[in-house]
């Protein structure tokens, strides 16, 4: 590629202005900022929650007051002030919506534009999703409800779960991440305000693609949403999420909490798709995106996490599995696309507890602008578990030598009949490729769509098809017109 | 001197050999052809003695001794040699040093002294020239790079060195050249004496018109379902497997 | 008194145009002390229990040691020998016939080639490192080596550490400098021999600057006794169109930290480092390499193969770091590792940070068994299952002795790769 060329492109690529920054005007009720044992009372309040969940959050207080934010990430921000965010924002309608028909206008709207009209979901046949939608901390809105508890299963807000379920929310808030397994852990267990809950019953095939689209709106807010999925014995389901944020010039928190229970034979697949306000060009603004996502498979249980990353400032996020039953399974597909002055620090961890278990990780990063794009992986195999398997294939494209790709995978194995293999690769988009292309007709701009694709096409193709197809088009955006 | 009673054999709690039955004189050669899958190679690797596949019943006499708990290489000592399908590379160390290593041992199992460097050096000699294998293979880490003909004319080579009572040549002319099937089958020639037996398992005829069998036995659903002398080979070789096939299916 | 505290009560202000290197030094040992695993650095290697024994600072020469103690170590060549005892270059033992290159104490070299050392010393090795520094302010002496512009060097040099243990344990810090000229050619075998009972730690720092166009070769011999630990040190700084080898062949002692660093300063070097570890019983072996590609058009190649048994513990660490303006480089890294039995492992972190764009970087990494396939293979031509194992054992590590460029250096190392596996099988290609 000729040098102007490349720097057009670079510079078309890093001037991309982020799409999904509009503010949803709705009133809505909001926390004075600060943060005490008072606020946290005031959420228990608010949402109306029995005494037990406001003890769990106390006591969440209380832990996370003794800890430190960790620094060990290849990520450099400044340290949000934790008193000069507001812990709660709903909106004032906060509906109790029989049909779509009596939902806001201006909050469908926001759906329209980002690509979920809830309208157009509901009238599609075949390929239903059911979405909640947790708008700055509230869930507004579970869809399809009634069709789903035909079967057993349960969706809704985690609030209504804590209220309507709260033997379930209690056995297992928690148990996979605990409460003091990190900084932001603890205080999203002392502060959530919302998210999904959900629990598939023995046996149960999920008929549809369940979703949770996820967005802050109000200006000064936290986002400290909290998913509990249980899927039990031999059930399956196929889950996904949406991030997406107004742009706003001052740093916004994300800090949620994801905890998946897969029993024995039992099929969980986590789709994200995550495209929170990046911050514009000069690196002024964008979500701080610190969260802590884990599972737990048991016997023969599978997780499948997918993740395509192209928002926020500061990604800070490891999906990982716990392969605790004999026969496990763990997958982990992840695209993550920085560009400008976006950092991510992102990766998984695989830990083999159970004999027999088996884990993938492919890893594709593709660094553009002056951001820094980094995996971090643990594979770690413990003396018990016996013929477990590991691949993991961790790629980085980079554009431009503004920016930077790294990879920090740890390995730890301790059963002698495991079996461990890691590759990585760091590669540019060559010109004998752009080369190639252009001789069989194809611009320069398209060529460069086609590689990037093809190098992301591992991980795009394990993203159930209505959500590839928005996977694609965040991709665009955050490169510019140079992915088609 | 080889006795398969009755044998059967399963890999990873599959059935393959299902009560097979053959037994071996000294002198003679048995070829072994069949339909894929119907058991070829794991009657050599259960022969020999390999420890993925589990023999669940019957017994496999050699020289009147059952050997079926034997390990590989105590059969191997004993005077049973493999012909690998695909030989194993075993980077850093040289052909020289491997086949020293086997000749030793065996020499020492088998209560003689271990051959001086000298005569070592002089059978290495004798026999890499009599397969037309270049001196520099020999100093060339084991298999590595080696090309298919290559390969085999090594294992040839490896069992001239170790002089076997029953060799099995699993499959060894697949893939080679016709010269390369020439020097290979002249080393298998030049070994045959009358105390000496050998077991062809192949595809095709072709081989078999250089290494003439005693006997030819169809392998089909793990069991030997027909026998007859080398005009066999032909006939299979025209006719292919159906008939045999549709011959048993409907009995 | 802890270690810690005897060595800072013993720094003495020194009066040389080193001192400020030295005073750097020693404020950093005295604010952070020996490493804990809480440095990502250290996190899979302790130093904690090393440290609860009571070591002897070394501070005097001893001469009671012959050539025959010395003997056994070389390497049975024709080589230019150097022997260092707990630290001190002895010159008695020690074998340099030759004026074309210069090989004397690191001591006199501070003396009497004043300008060089200071144009080098510290210079490569970070003493930002809690060990290096440690070293900086309380090593006594070394080898100190200069191979002059243009020189070919006729044979290889071998240095011997010999530790007595006439102090009881003790703590033996050597510093070595070598300094290899423009167009230069060399080879250098070190090893670290205790012919004690005595526990030994030797926190040994080396640095090693090889000029433009010259190739120089290093080869680690770590086959100590079970009560001797090591922290090499070892830092190479590469100028434009040098070609380094380092190799570090890990088979004795108990715990063995080598911190290796090739800082890539001229454009078009080629670093090269191989390892093997072999380890049983309690050994721990941590190897932590950092290849720093500061300039453009330069390749580092990395290939670490590690066996385990028994208790053992393995520990890589592979950084690979591509600068901004190191545009143009390959980067190719593999570390593979077999564990052996249920209670060895291995902790293996290959790691690569890149801030250019043009570059060929990969890694590798894979943990497994012995080829069942190939064991039985070479079962079945006679070989019992001991030596085949050794086999493929040796089979699966050989490929790191392919820059060993000195014949009877292969042929020692092959010997005790068969000792160490306890066969008696003639290996080598």
């Amino acid at each position: 590629m000729a040098k102007n060329e490349e720097d057009k492109l670079i510079n078309d690529v890093t001037n991309k202005e982020y799409e999904h920054g509009f503010v949803t005007d709705i009133e809505s009720d909001t926390f004075p900022k600060g943060l005490d044992e008072n606020v946290i009372r005031g959420i228990s309040a608010k949402k109306e929650e029995p005494e037990w969940m406001l003890e769990w959050r106390l006591d969440a207080f209380k832990v996370w007051q003794t800890m430190e934010e960790p620094d060990w990430a290849h990520v450099k921000y400044k340290k949000p002030n934790f008193q000069d965010i507001s812990y709660y924002s709903a909106p004032k309608q906060k509906p109790e919506l029989e049909s779509l028909d009596e939902v806001d206008p201006e909050l469908l709207d926001t759906f329209k534009r980002l690509g979920i009209s809830l309208d157009e979901q509901k009238r599609m046949s075949g390929v239903a999703v059911a979405v909640d939608v947790v708008m700055d901390s509230v869930s507004v809105k579970t869809t399809f409800q009634d069709t789903l508890a035909k079967k057993g299963i349960i969706f809704m807000s985690i609030s209504d779960a804590i209220k309507e379920h709260p033997e379930m929310v209690k056995k297992y808030l928690g148990t996979v991440v605990p409460v003091k397994d990190n900084f932001y852990s603890a205080l999203n267990s002392a502060v959530f305000t919302d998210g999904s809950f959900c629990y598939i019953p023995k046996g149960v095939n999920c008929p549809m693609e369940l979703s949770t689209y996820f967005r802050i709106n109000e200006e000064g807010t936290g986002q400290f949403e909290r998913t509990l999925l249980i899927a039990d014995e031999g059930a399956r389901v196929s889950y996904l999420e949406g991030c997406t944020a107004p742009q706003r010039d001052e740093n916004q928190l994300h800090a949620a909490v994801v905890e998946l229970i897969a029993m024995d034979e039992a099929d969980i697949k986590y789709s994200t798709v995550q495209n929170w306000y990046p911050g514009d060009k000069n690196g002024l603004g964008g979500v701080f995106n610190f969260v802590t996502k884990r599972a737990v498979a048991e016997k023969n249980a599978k997780i499948s996490w997918t993740q395509v990353e192209t928002g926020s400032a500061v990604t800070w996020k490891y999906p990982s599995t716990i392969l605790k039953g004999d026969g496990a399974v763990g997958e982990f597909y992840s695209i993550a696309v920085t560009n400008n002055y976006q950092q991510a620090d992102t990766g998984t961890k695989m830990i083999h507890l159970g004999n027999n278990t088996k884990s993938t990780i492919i890893s594709k990063g593709i660094s553009a602008g002056h951001s820094e794009n980094s995996y971090r992986g643990l594979v770690s195999i413990s003396p018990n578990a016996k013929n477990a398997r590991n691949f993991s294939q961790c790629d980085s494209l980079l554009m431009g030598n503004t920016c930077g790709a790294h990879t920090f995978p740890y390995i730890e194995a301790r059963n002698p009949t495991s079996h461990i293999e890691h590759e990585a690769t760091t590669s540019k988009i060559s010109e004998d490729q752009i080369f190639y292309c252009n001789q069989r007709g194809i611009d320069t701009e398209k060529a460069v769509a086609l590689i990037v694709n093809g190098f992301g096409k591992e991980v795009l193709n394990k993203l159930p098809m209505e959500f590839a197809v928005e996977a694609q088009k965040l991709l665009e955006i955050s490169l510019e017109g140079s992915v088609g | 001197m080889l006795k398969l009673k009755n044998i059967k054999a399963s890999v990873e709690d599959k059935d393959i050999l299902k009560g097979l039955n053959l037994e071996i004189k000294p002198g003679e050669i048995h070829a072994i052809m069949g339909p894929n899958g119907a058991g070829k190679s794991t009657l050599s690797s259960v022969i020999a003695g390999k420890e993925k596949f589990s023999v669940d019943a019957g017994e496999i006499e050699f020289e009147g001794e059952v050997i079926n708990d034997l390990a590989p290489e105590e059969r191997a000592h004993k005077g049973i040699f493999m012909s690998f399908q695909h030989p194993i590379e075993i980077p850093g160390v040289t052909t020289t040093n491997f086949v020293k290593a086997a000749v030793n041992a065996k020499r020492v199992a088998e209560g003689k002294e271990e051959l001086t460097p000298g005569e070592m050096l002089r059978l290495i000699k004798e026999k890499s020239a009599l397969l037309e294998l270049d001196r520099k293979f020999l100093s060339r880490s084991l298999n590595e790079g080696f090309s298919g003909g290559e390969k085999k004319r090594n294992e040839i080579f490896q069992m001239a060195m170790l002089e076997p009572k029953l060799a099995i040549l699993d499959e060894t002319d697949s893939g080679l050249d016709i010269d390369a099937l020439r020097i290979v089958a002249n080393g298998v020639n030049m070994l045959r004496s009358p105390e000496r037996s050998a077991i062809v398992i192949t595809h095709y005829q072709r081989l078999l018109d250089y290494i003439v069998p005693d006997f030819v036995h169809v392998l089909y659903d793990g069991r030997i379902v027909k026998t007859g002398g080398k005009e066999l080979a032909l006939e299979l070789e025209e006719k292919g497997y159906d008939w045999i096939k549709e011959e048993i299916d409907n009995k | 008194m802890s270690l810690e505290e005897k060595i800072i009560s013993t720094f003495k202000q020194k009066n040389s145009k080193l001192a400020e290197v030295f005073n750097q030094a020693f404020e950093l040992f005295e604010q952070k002390g020996f490493p804990t695993k809480k440095n990502e650095d250290w996190k899979y290697t302790s130093l904690k229990k090393l440290l609860k024994t009571d070591y002897s600072l070394v501070t005097e020469i001893n001469n009671n040691i012959e050539a025959k103690d010395v003997e056994p170590f070389f390497i049975g060549a024709d080589t230019y020998k150097v022997v260092l005892v707990d630290g001190f270059y002895n010159a008695d033992l020690s074998h340099v016939d030759t004026d074309k290159i210069t090989i004397s104490s690191m001591q006199d070299a501070i003396e009497n080639n004043a300008e060089l050392v200071e144009k080098h010393f510290a210079k490569v090795a970070d003493n930002n490192q809690e060990m290096v520094a440690l070293n900086t302010i309380s090593f006594n002496d070394g080898v100190f080596v200069n191979i002059p512009n243009n020189v070919i060097l006729d044979k290889p040099i071998e240095v011997i550490n010999i530790a007595t243990g006439v102090l009881g344990d003790t703590l033996i810090q050597p510093r070595n400098l070598i300094v290899v000229g423009k167009n230069a050619d060399a080879k250098l075998i070190e090893r670290h021999q205790n012919i004690s009972e005595n526990t030994i730690l030797t926190n040994s720092v080396t640095e090693i600057s090889v000029g433009e166009n010259a190739y120089y070769y290093h080869y680690k011999i770590q086959n100590d006794t079970e009560v001797s630990n090591l922290v090499d040190n070892t830092f190479v700084d590469q100028n434009r169109y040098s070609n380094a080898y380092v190799d570090t062949f890990a088979f004795g002692g108990n715990v063995t930290r080598n911190n290796l660093s090739f800082l890539l300063n001229g454009e078009n070097a080629v670093a090269n480092l191989d390892g093997i570890s072999l380890l049983n019983k309690n050994q721990h072996v941590d190897n932590f390499t950092f290849v720093d590609h500061r300039v453009p058009n330069c390749d580092s190649n990395e290939l670490y193969k590690g066996i385990y048994d028994d208790k053992s513990k393995g520990v890589f660490t592979g950084k690979v770091m591509i600068r901004k303006d190191a545009q143009n480089t390959k980067g190719d890294q593999q570390n593979n590792n077999i564990l052996l039995s249920e209670n060895a492992q291995i902790n293996a972190k290959p790691q690569m940070e890149i801030y250019a764009d043009d570059v060929k970087a990969a890694h590798g990494c894979t943990i497994g068994q012995l080829d069942d396939d190939a064991l039985f293979f070479m079962r079945q031509r006679c070989i019992p299952l001991k030596e085949a194992k050794a086999m493929l054992m040796y089979a699966f590590a050989s490929e790191a002795l392919k820059n060993v460029k000195v014949e009877e250096l292969k042929t020692q190392i092959n010997k005790q790769i068969a000792q160490k596996l306890g066969v008696n099988i003639e290996f080598g290609v």
